[in-house]
């Protein structure tokens, strides 16, 4: 078995499900061939234990001691062989599910990045998360199914040949009566299927008020409410078990049926066996090994149910990764203007300009203007009218303009990791430039608190950190990178006025001779900025700097000091 | 390292141990003795009545052999009908198990709630809620299947397998024999098997699900990924999961490629060398054909329960681990001792008030403050000097190390919880909006409110005009599932509660730092004015707050730095009015 994952996953065939299927299929055909080989032995070998029983039983009544070793050794040889076969094809079986499963998490985890910005425009992240969740164990479920299936087919045929030869009319009792007692049991799985939906739904429910009580328990502890809260767990508690009752009642009939329908079915066999036992159209033995047959076959196709139903439920898992797989992202670059030598930063909609190596500030009467001004800035919006130097940005490979002009909102995410790889995304940076960038963020203190300090491993979306904490990493991470544009929006909205002043002191120095845009109405920040824009109804009102602003601008005055 | 936070609040939330488990286990089974021998005594007959089909299949052989021609119709008929009767008993029985097994396992988890509902506040506010979302989502999940599956499972083997293993001896004593061949062979493979096998499967376990989170990462950060051209890294990361996943799936696919085929053998060898062993004895005359007919099909027919038992042993394990991390959570001592002094006014005092979070680290340093009823007081200062600290403390959340802190001229944490909470109460910037409707979400505050106080208070806080404005009005269903509202709105929500609960004095720190700065301005306001009267502690990061408040506390170090009313402290020219110039756009000095 080769260690997995594959250095690189290949480009998927995203043109149907059956054709991801196949393209996943045929990327692990060699494993894949080799499992179904040793789930056809395995099989075989449990099909000819019924008859070697038959054998050796027959050797026992006739006194034939060495035809009963003999048919003995072969019985224990078979089990030695399913053994075998059966571990050997279990490993494969695995070895198959996961070399699926882990490819389709490759390739989606390559298309979000490849999407970008564009995905959560297009997606839902439930949408793509759920692939990771469960269609991943599906489409792994429904290569693993290939091996068992295949060879619980061989085996049907092989059974088949050795009871028609043995005696044709027990043989048609079972090939007929086998298959007829497995679709009995089907209408009892519909109404199984829909209380086990029923009961689902329930537990997930009640899963989810408890994780709701558990989050909001401060809530509940520090005003009161929890009587409130318990009875109604109680209450819906309660509904989940009556669910599982019902669902329990189904099932019992179910598990009942299941002995009855082959346990009928058997008696029958050995009736009729015993009379054709009697007269002598069959031996004792042979009678012996028809019900076991009987008994066997029921796992074969029961297997051949099975993958019926995996290979549905993987088609259905292929189909949303195939949805994921077959978006592309919104922006692009011409690249034909790769290496511009960059300089003012202009929104012809708007009319913003960031002059080159300045610290500017845009204040937005309306913060989601400013907001919207930055994605254009940063080509995040197809269509942007916007110059780099003159040039248009959106002529530049994508890829440069994301490394020349960066912007950082507040939803951006800290990434799970060891805190100094999160902050340096570029594993660049010198101890020194981290300093000075948690520095300039007014960090320090986060990082002194953490027991190991920049080596300290953070959980994912920073989420042990406040909401201030994690703005503040979230800035320095962007000071670490040190792009040639940096675009900032209200960086500072969740810390206290302290920092903040501290802030926007040092993040001037901290971009000397860069080109820098904050959005913010924060009058701290503001009051640090070498120009200040003030925009109303999307387009620039005002520039200036802060203090002449505040006295020429009654509107801009009105938005910064947020007197009424 | 990975686990650093859960490990942190592990120090926090207790595990059982063994002895507790099994008490409680024990309680648990013997609570329902009349269920439980009930469903035990179906399942025996079940398995009794199932015993019959290979004797009297042993016995036609026989006959056959024979040539004795006793009616082969009647064998078939009676064999049919303990095939019906079995199969009704199992039914009843499976029914019976499923019934008593459901309700256990509401029980369960309903005390499992009760207990949560009672983690001491002081647990609540710093355990973090990750380790205890673990215990609610995944451990009673764990739970559920043992109590689902494991146990009845595992009881419907013992006593089938027993039954069998009885009906073997009587067959024949000497039959027994070829099966009790295999026990050593189980018996060493499935303790060699799970004694490696749970923390192999936990290891297998947290890799998947490092590396569907770290796919999660990717998918909810994307914009950032492309942002900072994080592509080739966020690669690798998923690369660096999947190998680790790989190898934890190595190893325990390693340790079924032993266990398995020795199972295998395991069954397989009864049924051999019973038909072998008998077979000789049979040819010697030691036993007769129908025994040994009987023997074999018996020793088949242990495969079932073996198999059984051995499916779902270390589910048990899993399960019992699980339980242990339910009970534990009553296992938090107390934080408060109540006393049966009762407040005598509703000044709020700080005496010398030291508090470490961490021994030798003490983050409040020597506090003393006085807050007047019906007194607004805002602190200001930078993150980590110990605002929030003080505030805990203030509204009686934790005990100081030294010192006091006292309302009414009795310490907070004398009180009980249910007195603390009408003189005192919190909000964080940290909203949770239940699952439920607006209306509900409100009255947590005061549940025999009436829909005109619900309505007076969310108009106090600026919310009613939204709230109205929805299609349901105070019936949207909001929360997970339901209408998501915004931070702010939800913040807007946990004060209006607060308005309805109407202690006499509220800490509120940064409850209103999600709300747009010029709204949230006009929400001070017009709370400040239904608040008339009662005391207010406001940490806040705007400084506007600090402005309009009677006085303001600069908490700097652990120690309030700078104490008075605004424009006293802004004619002080401290480190106040330093912000404050620069804040308000006045000239610097």
């Amino acid at each position: 078995m080769r260690p997995l994952p594959h250095a690189d996953p290949g480009v998927p065939d995203a043109r149907s499900p059956i054709r991801y299927l196949w393209w996943t299929a045929r990327g692990q055909a060699v494993p894949l061939l080799i499992g179904i080989g040793y789930a056809v032995l395995w099989w075989l070998a449990q099909a000819f234990v019924p008859f070697a029983l038959g054998r050796a039983v027959d050797g026992l009544m006739a006194g034939d001691t060495a035809a009963l070793v003999r048919w003995s050794a072969i019985m224990l040889g078979l089990g030695v062989t399913t053994a075998f076969g059966g571990v050997m094809r279990h490993r494969m079986a695995v070895y198959n599910w996961l070399s699926a499963a882990y490819r389709t998490v490759q390739v989606t985890a390559r298309q979000a990045t490849r999407l970008g910005a564009t995905l959560p425009k297009l997606l839902s992240t439930g949408e793509v998360i759920s692939v990771g969740n469960s269609d991943i164990a599906h489409i792994g479920n429904s290569l693993d199914i290939l091996l068992r299936g295949t060879g619980s087919l061989v085996a049907i045929v092989a059974v088949t040949v050795i009871l028609l030869t043995t005696s044709p009319q027990l043989g048609v009792i079972v090939l007929i009566g086998v298959p007829l007692m497995a679709l009995a049991v089907v209408p009892l799985l519909r109404p199984l299927h829909r209380r086990q939906h029923a009961q689902r739904d329930l537990q997930g429910e009640l899963a989810t008020r408890a994780s709701d009580i558990v989050a909001g328990l401060r809530v509940l502890r520090g005003i009161g409410g929890e009587q409130v809260f318990a009875d109604r767990y109680r209450e819906e508690s309660q509904r989940v078990r009556a669910a599982g009752v019902r669902v329990a009642a189904v099932d019992a009939t179910l598990e009942g049926a299941q002995l009855l329908l082959p346990g009928l079915l058997i008696a029958f066999v050995t009736w009729r066996g015993a009379h054709l036992a009697l007269d002598h159209m069959i031996s004792p033995g042979e009678l012996v090994s028809f019900y076991a047959y009987a008994l066997f076959l029921v796992g074969p196709l029961r297997t051949l149910t099975e993958m019926a139903d995996k290979l549905t439920k993987g088609h259905v898992a292929a189909r949303r990764v195939v949805r994921i797989l077959s978006l592309d992202p919104e922006v692009s670059g011409t690249g034909t203007a790769a290496g511009a030598p960059g300089g003012d930063l202009a929104d012809a909609a708007s009319g913003v300009t960031v002059r080159r190596g300045t610290f500017t500030a845009l204040a937005g009467a309306v913060p989601e203007d400013a907001i919207a001004v930055a994605d254009r800035l940063g080509l995040y919006v197809p269509a942007g009218d916007v110059t780099f130097g003159g040039v248009p940005l959106a002529d530049l490979p994508l890829e440069e303009a994301r490394r020349r002009v960066l912007v950082a909102d507040n939803g951006a995410r800290l990434f799970s990791g060891r805190l100094r790889d999160q902050l340096d995304v570029t594993g660049a940076a010198s101890d020194d430039d981290l300093r000075r960038a948690l520095s300039a963020a007014c960090a320090e203190d986060i990082v002194e608190a953490l027991p190991e300090g920049l080596d300290s491993h953070i959980a994912e979306a920073g989420r042990e950190f406040s909401g201030g904490q994690q703005q503040r990493l979230r800035l320095a991470r962007a000071l670490v990178a040190d792009p040639e544009v940096l675009i900032l929006v209200e960086p500072t909205s969740a810390v206290d006025a302290h920092t903040e002043a501290r802030v926007a002191e040092r993040l001037g120095r901290a971009r000397q001779g860069r080109t820098t845009l904050v959005c913010t109405t924060s009058p701290l920040m503001l009051d640090r900025a070498d120009h200040v824009i003030f925009m109303d109804d999307g387009v620039a009102r005002a520039e200036g700097d802060h203090r002449t602003l505040l006295a020429t601008s009654p509107d801009y005055a009105a938005t910064v000091t947020r007197s009424e | 390292m990975r686990t650093m936070s859960s490990d942190r609040s592990k120090r926090i939330l207790p595990v059982a141990d063994r002895r507790q488990v099994r008490a409680y286990a024990r309680r648990l089974a013997l609570k329902y003795p009349r269920q439980l021998s009930l469903a035990l005594g179906l399942h025996g007959l079940a398995a009794a009545t199932g015993l019959v089909a290979p004797r009297m299949l042993g016995e036609l052989v026989e006959h056959v052999r024979d040539g004795t021609g006793v009616s082969v119709d009647t064998v078939a008929l009676t064999i049919a009908a303990f095939i019906v009767a079995q199969a009704v008993l199992i039914r009843a029985a499976v029914y019976a198990s499923a019934k008593l097994g459901e309700r256990v396992l509401a029980e369960l988890r309903e005390d499992f709630v009760d207990r949560v509902l009672a983690l001491p506040l002081s647990t609540v506010e710093r355990a973090g809620s990750g380790d205890l979302v673990t215990r609610t989502s995944r451990d009673v999940d764990a739970l559920s299947r043992t109590v689902r599956h494991a146990v009845p499972e595992t009881l419907i083997a013992l006593v089938a397998g027993a039954f069998v293993l009885g009906a073997l001896a009587l067959t024949g004593p000497l039959l027994l024999l070829p099966s009790l061949i295999a026990v050593p062979l189980l018996w060493v493979a499935t303790r060699w098997y799970l004694k490696r096998a749970r923390d192999g499967y936990l290891r297998e376990n947290a890799a998947y699900a490092e590396m569907t989170e770290g796919l999660a990462e990717t998918v909810e950060g994307a914009r950032t990924v492309e942002a900072f051209g994080l592509q080739r890294r966020r690669h690798a990361r998923t690369d660096g999961d999947i190998a680790r996943s790989w190898v934890a799936e190595r190893y325990t696919l390693g340790l079924r490629t032993v266990w398995f085929p020795a199972v295998e053998m395991g069954y397989v060898i009864p049924v051999t060398a019973t038909i072998l062993i008998g077979g000789l004895f049979y040819v010697n005359g030691w036993v007769g054909l129908a025994q040994v007919a009987t023997a074999t099909l018996y020793a088949q027919q242990l495969v079932d329960p073996l198999d059984r038992l051995l499916s779902w042993v270390d589910e048990l394990q899993v399960g019992a681990a699980s339980l242990a991390r339910l009970l534990g959570v009553a296992n938090v001592p107390d934080d408060r001792s109540a006393g049966t002094r009762r407040p005598e006014g509703e000044e709020m005092v700080a005496d010398g008030v030291r508090y470490a979070y961490r021994e030798g680290h003490d983050v409040l340093r020597g506090v003393s403050l006085r807050v007047a009823p019906g007194e607004r007081l805002a602190m200001v200062g930078p993150s980590g000097a110990g605002k929030s600290t003080l505030g805990r403390l203030l509204a009686g959340i934790h005990g100081p190390r030294t010192g006091t802190v006292t309302v009414g001229g009795v310490p907070l944490v004398e009180l009980p919880l249910d007195e603390l909470r009408g003189h005192v109460a919190l909000v964080t910037q940290e909203h949770h909006v239940f699952r439920g409707t607006l209306r509900d979400n409100v009255l947590i505050g005061r549940p025999d409110a009436g829909d005109s106080e619900v309505k007076e208070a969310l108009a106090a806080v600026d919310a009613w005009e939204w709230v109205e404005a929805l299609p349901a009005g105070l019936d949207t269903v909001v929360g997970s599932g339901g209408l998501a509202v915004s931070p702010a709105q939800a913040q807007q929500v946990a004060l209006a509660r607060l308005v309805l609960a109407d202690p006499h004095t509220l800490v509120l720190d940064e409850a209103t730092s999600l709300i747009d700065p010029r709204a949230a301005r006009h929400l001070e306001r017009s709370l400040a004015a239904v608040l008339d009267g009662r005391t207010v502690i406001a940490i806040a990061h705007r400084l506007y707050t600090a402005h309009d408040a009677d006085r303001v506390a600069v908490v700097e170090n652990g120690r309030i730095s700078e104490l008075g009313a605004h424009d006293e402290l802004v004619a002080a020219g401290g480190a106040y009015a330093a912000l404050w110039e620069s804040w308000h756009g006045a000239p610097r000095r």
